[in-house]
């Protein structure tokens, strides 16, 4: 997994790209959660990811819960067919936030 | 351990992984590999390739829970029937795992973690917990009728 992350006034865009698993989500939760912590919008685009499991819904899940807790929100955007499919899967459609 | 036995089913291959995180993707690798011979739709493929992701996370996640380092590896064999049943077999040497026991969680109940087995069991026909032959400890069948 890569990313970049481009930031606009409070709102920070996460750019994933590559496979989510439970070998990279360690590094995906240090680098949305300290964002979400700090109040920003996170938008995370998952245009580029082209596989995600279990482990990475959870991070979506955990994400979505902890920006409901501080009062910020966290939405998906750009969702790859591959990802939408597992987050369907897991009936999250209507729970998190998809654009 | 690489193999290919075509005597009795259509596909019979093996392949054996460390047990670790980092194999994950060398276990989709695998999979994709093997689905590549079969003629089902990449949707189909795509699904499968999780469902046997995901209980070799399981592996990794649970039946090695707590047992911090070690070279152990796990097997995992892709086969397909004459009949076009699909049986995915893992074969590991970890905690013994009391298939009665493994549940997913209620998936009403938003919350991180649970998913995995919600998963396999929402790909798969039949989720099967079996007591491994020497030397293995756990043998868990998936099957699916294509």
């Amino acid at each position: 997994m890569t990313y970049k992350v481009s930031e606009e006034g409070n709102i920070s865009t996460v750019f994933l790209n590559g496979e989510i698993d439970m070998d990279v989500v360690d590094k995906a939760k240090e680098l949305i959660m300290p964002l979400i912590e700090a109040k920003k919008e996170v938008h995370i685009n998952l245009k580029d990811v082209q596989y995600m499991d279990s482990s990475g819904i959870s991070v979506l899940i955990e994400s979505h819960q902890k920006a409901l807790e501080v009062g910020t929100k966290v939405i998906l955007k750009e969702i790859s067919k591959s990802v939408l499919k597992v987050i369907m899967m897991a009936k999250l459609e209507q729970i998190l936030n998809l654009d | 351990m690489n193999e290919t036995n075509k005597s009795e089913n259509k596909i019979s291959e093996t392949r054996e992984f460390i047990v670790n995180s980092a194999s994950l993707k060398e276990v989709r690798s695998f999979s994709r590999e093997v689905f590549e011979k079969i003629k089902i739709d990449q949707d189909l493929k795509d699904e499968l390739v999780l469902a046997i992701a995901e209980a070799a996370q399981n592996i990794v996640k649970h039946a090695y829970k707590d047992i911090e380092t070690n070279d152990d590896k796990m097997e995992i064999k892709i086969s397909l029937g004459k009949n076009d049943e699909l049986e995915i077999g893992f074969f590991d040497k970890g905690k013994p795992v009391d298939g009665a026991k493994v549940r997913h969680r209620n998936i009403d109940d938003v919350k991180p973690g649970g998913l995995g087995t919600f998963f396999i069991q929402q790909i798969m026909d039949a989720v099967v917990f079996r007591e491994g032959e020497k030397p293995w400890i756990n043998h868990l069948i998936l099957t699916k009728q294509l």
